[in-house]
């Protein structure tokens, strides 16, 4: 019996047009522009190689200019530089054409916009260029023909600095977009629990009033049910995944199994998620679905897909809300799996997705499983 | 003596303010076609979605089989099939699909299962379907369909609500048809309608309900005999004195006699031959007449008599 509803119910689901386009197709068209539009912008060489830096020199310091001429010159510049006064390097840092200002006084200081990567590597070279000075100062005395190696080592100790965060994976914006994506098709599964929870509900569909006079207990309906949701749903991922990796061929790590792993978990999540606000209320289907939506793209916004730096900021104002959001738990996982070599904090993630997949599954069960309606 | 399938007893269900259903009883035995006849939002529905378990009542006692209905009663669930006013089936399933997901709710063997859902799909006609999606159906073998996907199985007791509205003329009558054979085959029907016509052609025991309650139960003599009306005559004739009709509605057995827009109509209680000594007034008095028609009493008079009000008024078909 059991497999006979099964096949019937993957069947009536993936039949169906509008919520295919949504969870299959709707994804695949966003991830190709992003692609088009942020491929190039975001082109690891350019991120990394050259960094625009505006240099504003309150105190002259030549070995300071040696060096960075050093590093802006060569086959994989580090720095585009440009010396500016104060004014004309904070219009730039505003105009965004400069990722960072640095300042050459007593002390070398630095003012950069926002967080991430970059200013972690002007950092880094600041603090490496101060506890080294001494000895770059010396050498350009003393022995200025080995001055290059010195500098060379120096840029070298930045890209370990740079590179010790990675691991075999990719942790720029341009990726987490696309994490972010994932985690969005995922939670159009909310649709699908709504189609569960509703269809199971014998006062707000004919189909549900027919399955409750049957004599199919109705968890066992519902168990069906969810079951094949979270199949259409995580095969509607799989194919978003599979195109993103393969075709637009987006590097998030070389951790492929665990990516569609990922991805099936976020369906679970995003299918029990619908399947609880589709039972919690007794507002229409349509109604429902727009609730769901909104929750999703909210937790969406949130994650940072449309926003790319949303998350940081939430972390920083909030941080409680990555933690349960939906979204951010799911493109938590693709991130994990970017960044660690080790499972800890995945499996953390993973878990805490798979509690809050049982609560939404069991809540939404509690309140569907009264078997009589006051009103029809 | 036949068993009681159905038993109601005192069925009391309020929506806030109204009273879906007041004090309403009714027993239905095996092998019966039992017609619940009233107009829409009378109480036809609720009464059976509380039959079903699907809908909480305030008070009474519902027994099918003998045993108290519950919604996990699931054994005499398995026994039930139900045709919903709704069409309910998945618009992304075929016919064929349609049938085997509702008949696999009460059969788990496969070769039982698929006999059964080809003798369905045979019994509706739908053999020429059964690769249709449901939007690809007209509205009649739509219908089909649902009435497919609720009896399947095999049920001992069909509940059809309202299952022909909206549906052509050839459909309709393959449904009555189709409603009489499952009877014959063994299966209890109950059928609500508040198509007069339909529940006088089929059903062996009706129940004229109204407001929620049972306002009379018998079979279609024993309610025509409930009321006074045996016989309606109508002539049409272009204009007749007041003296005549005083002196129709002098006859013996004549009730009422009233005349509107060309019409004379004569209610008559009891008696033979009205007609011959109605037609022996008019031609005493050389009054010209057209058409003429004598009729006997209709649920529609029946329900009239009971209510108060015309069943056809309330429900256009």
């Amino acid at each position: 019996m059991f497999r006979n509803l099964f096949k019937y119910e993957f069947l009536s689901d993936i039949r169906q047009k509008d919520v295919i386009f949504w969870m299959m197709c709707f994804p695949i068209i966003l991830s190709t522009f992003f692609h088009l539009a942020f491929g190039n912008l975001y082109e690891k060489d350019e991120m990394f190689a050259e960094i625009p830096v505006a240099v504003v020199e309150e105190k002259s310091d030549e070995a300071f200019r040696t060096v960075m001429e050093q590093l802006s010159t060569g086959d994989s510049p580090l720095f585009t530089v440009q010396y500016t006064d104060r004014e004309e390097a904070m219009e730039l840092l505003e105009k965004k054409k400069i990722s960072g200002i640095i300042y050459v006084g007593d002390e070398l200081s630095m003012a950069v916009s926002g967080k991430g990567i970059i200013p972690t590597i002007i950092r880094s070279f600041l603090e490496q260029y101060t506890s080294q000075k001494e000895i770059i100062v010396e050498i350009a005395m003393n022995a200025p023909d080995k001055l290059p190696a010195v500098i060379d080592a120096l840029s070298a100790e930045i890209d370990c600095i740079e590179t010790k965060e990675l691991s075999s994976g990719n942790m720029d914006e341009y990726a987490a977009y696309f994490q972010n994506l994932i985690a969005m098709v995922a939670l159009f599964g909310t649709t699908s629990g709504i189609f569960a929870a509703t269809s199971n509900q014998g006062n707000l569909s004919a189909i549900g009033a027919r399955k409750c006079v049957s004599p199919v207990h109705k968890l066992k309906a519902i168990i069906v049910k969810l079951a094949a949701s979270i199949c259409v749903q995580s095969l509607c991922t799989f194919i978003s995944i599979s195109y993103i990796l393969f075709i637009l061929r987006i590097d998030m790590g070389d951790k492929i199994p665990m990516i569609y792993l990922s991805g099936i978990l976020g369906s679970v999540l995003g299918v029990s998620l619908g399947f609880f606000i589709g039972s919690a209320t007794s507002a229409s289907e349509s109604a429902k679905m727009g609730m769901t939506m909104g929750i999703s793209m909210t937790s969406c916004f949130l994650s940072g897909l449309m926003v790319g730096n949303m998350k940081a900021v939430i972390e920083e104002k909030c941080p409680v809300i990555n933690v349960f959001n939906p979204a951010s738990i799911i493109s938590d996982l693709f991130y994990c799996l970017s960044i660690y070599d080790d499972y800890t904090r995945y499996i953390e993630r993973a878990v805490l997705l798979l509690i809050m997949s049982a609560v939404f599954a069991a809540g939404g069960f509690l309140m569907t499983r009264r078997k009589k309606y006051a009103s029809i | 003596m036949a068993k009681t399938i159905v038993k109601i007893e005192n069925l009391v269900k309020r929506y806030k303010e109204l009273i879906a259903l007041d004090h309403f009883s009714l027993e239905i035995k095996e092998g019966e076609v039992f017609g619940l006849l009233g107009p829409n939002g009378s109480g036809k529905t609720t009464a059976i979605n509380c039959l079903l378990s699907l809908l909480t009542f305030d008070k009474g006692t519902i027994e099918v089989f003998g045993e108290e209905m519950a919604p996990d009663n699931y054994k005499v669930k398995g026994q039930i099939g139900v045709i919903m006013q709704n069409v309910a089936v998945f618009d992304e399933l075929t016919v064929y699909e349609n049938i085997d997901y509702f008949c696999g709710l009460y059969i788990k063997d496969k070769t039982l299962r698929k006999k059964y859902v080809q003798e369905a799909i045979e019994f509706v006609g739908l053999e020429n379907f059964t690769k249709f999606y449901p939007k690809k159906l007209s509205g009649g073998l739509l219908r089909r369909l649902n009435i497919a996907c609720g009896i399947a199985h095999k049920p001992k007791l069909i509940i059809l609500d309202e299952p022909t509205v909206a549906v052509d003329p050839q459909s309709r009558n393959r449904i009555l048809e189709g409603i009489q054979e499952l009877n014959r085959q063994g299966a209890t029907i109950i059928y609500t309608s508040h198509y007069m016509e339909e529940v006088e052609q089929i059903c062996t025991r009706i129940a004229i309900i109204d407001k929620g309650k049972n306002l009379a139960i018998g079979t279609k003599d024993e309610l025509k005999k409930l009321i006074r009306n045996t016989e309606t005559i109508t002539i049409e004739v272009l204009d007749i004195p007041e003296e005549a009709v005083t002196a129709i509605n002098g006859l013996e057995h004549v009730y009422e006699t009233s005349f509107e827009d060309g019409r004379l109509t004569i209610r008559c209680s009891g008696g033979r031959h009205n007609l011959i000594r109605v037609l022996g007034v008019l031609s005493d008095r050389e009054i010209p007449f057209g058409r003429v028609y004598s009729e006997q009493p209709t649920l529609n008079d029946v329900f009239l008599e009971v209510t108060g009000k015309e069943l056809r008024d309330t429900e256009g078909k």
